[in-house]
């Protein structure tokens, strides 16, 4: 078996079961990612893996794109795409199933109120994720200012498009360091 | 690729509970997901489906969307991309699930290369950090005003504004793990909309 193939079956055999444990949260799942990807695989240094987490954080897109880029430090393109898709695909036939299933009952009263149910527990998680990264966030103060003056700015005025809200705080927080040097 | 193949094959004619009325078209929830995908910042998927499929699109509701995120987050996975596959089944079955998750990673997998491919070449200064925190702090506020706009609202709200309370301070500031917080919860509020359900 040529070197590369090899590399590409063990980025799925690495990635297909982290796929399926991690459930509930990112947290667990990076742990796993650094001590495969550096202690067991050598895919990267800690040094490369910390950068590469810095980069993933700073790019758009579903939390952990991180797998995509320790697949390219592995094996190049095949390898980002290799590593995504095996980090993705179980999960999300597992999830494609329970929806399958739990739309065979829409309609059904208990649905309907299992859906009541969950309604305030996801709005909960919802505010739950925004004070997670606020958290991990390594801006500190301003960056929690600047979330409430957005949240305040959001609620006051729906109709104003978010992205003008990213643009404006991305621009500010680069105009201040620059002028703080 | 495989991927999509693969699932559209198995799954594309055996979809019966797709709304067939007003069906929306694959290439329409391929332009919306991958839209999403490359301005979701910050990890805030969700906020941002809400703004723009709920919101301004209305092609789900919002109890659909809440259920969405809940049952995301109960599986394993990534909460956004899993929010991604529901929402693209109830659309439009096995065809939309896979054309919105491909959509949802393709631009951020191209763009996160970009990246550490520029970042290997010419390294980051400290601006580029700060610009990247402000983006951040932008949209940690998307996802806190799409929180506060979900919060339970009308008659009989007391109960079901306890329960998200609860989950705030569980989850959120004392950080438990989110599983057995949500499978607390979960029984009480449901047993809460029975008896609601019963009332009205």
């Amino acid at each position: 078996m040529p070197d590369d193939i090899r590399t590409l079956l063990s980025l799925v055999l690495v990635f297909v079961p982290l796929s399926l444990l991690s459930i509930g949260g990112g947290a667990s799942l990076l742990a796993d990612m650094e001590h495969q990807s550096v202690t067991v695989q050598g895919w990267t240094t800690a040094r490369e893996f910390a950068d590469l987490f810095a980069i993933s954080r700073a790019a758009p897109g579903p939390g952990t794109m991180l797998s995509a880029l320790i697949g390219w430090k592995a094996a190049g393109w095949a390898g980002a795409v290799t590593a995504t898709a095996a980090l993705y695909l179980p999960s999300s036939l597992v999830v494609y199933g329970a929806a399958r299933l739990w739309g065979r009952w829409r309609g059904s009263l208990w649905h309907a109120a299992v859906e009541r149910g969950l309604a305030p527990i996801a709005a909960g998680l919802i505010l739950s994720g925004g004070i997670a990264v606020l958290r991990i966030s390594p801006g500190g103060p301003a960056v929690w200012g600047a979330a409430i003056v957005a949240t305040v700015l959001l609620l006051r005025w729906p109709r104003l498009h978010p992205l003008i809200l990213f643009a404006a705080g991305g621009g500010l927080f680069g105009l201040a360091a620059g002028m703080g040097r | 690729m495989s991927k999509g193949a693969r699932l559209g094959r198995l799954t594309a004619e055996t979809d019966a509970d797709v709304r067939k009325e007003h069906q929306i078209g694959l290439p329409a929830i391929f332009a919306a997901f991958f839209w999403l995908g490359v301005t979701s910042f910050g990890g805030n998927t969700a906020a941002w489906l809400y703004h723009q499929l709920v919101g301004r699109r209305h092609w789900i509701d919002d109890r659909e969307f809440l259920s969405g995120v809940a049952l995301g987050r109960i599986v394993p996975g990534s909460g956004g991309v899993n929010l991604t596959v529901l929402v693209g089944q109830r659309l439009r079955g096995g065809a939309g699930a896979v054309a919105a998750v491909v959509a949802l990673l393709s631009g951020p997998l191209v763009i996160v290369l970009a990246f550490a491919a520029a970042y290997t070449r010419i390294g980051w200064s400290p601006a580029v950090h700060a610009i990247l925190d402000g983006i951040a702090a932008a949209a940690i506020g998307l996802t806190f005003a799409t929180g506060l706009k979900l919060l339970p609202s009308g008659s009989a709200r007391l109960g079901p504004l306890a329960v998200t309370l609860a989950t705030v301070l569980c989850v959120g500031v004392l950080r438990w793990p989110m599983l057995p917080v949500i499978f607390c919860l979960a029984p009480v509020s449901i047993g809460l909309a029975l008896v609601r359900g019963r009332n009205a």
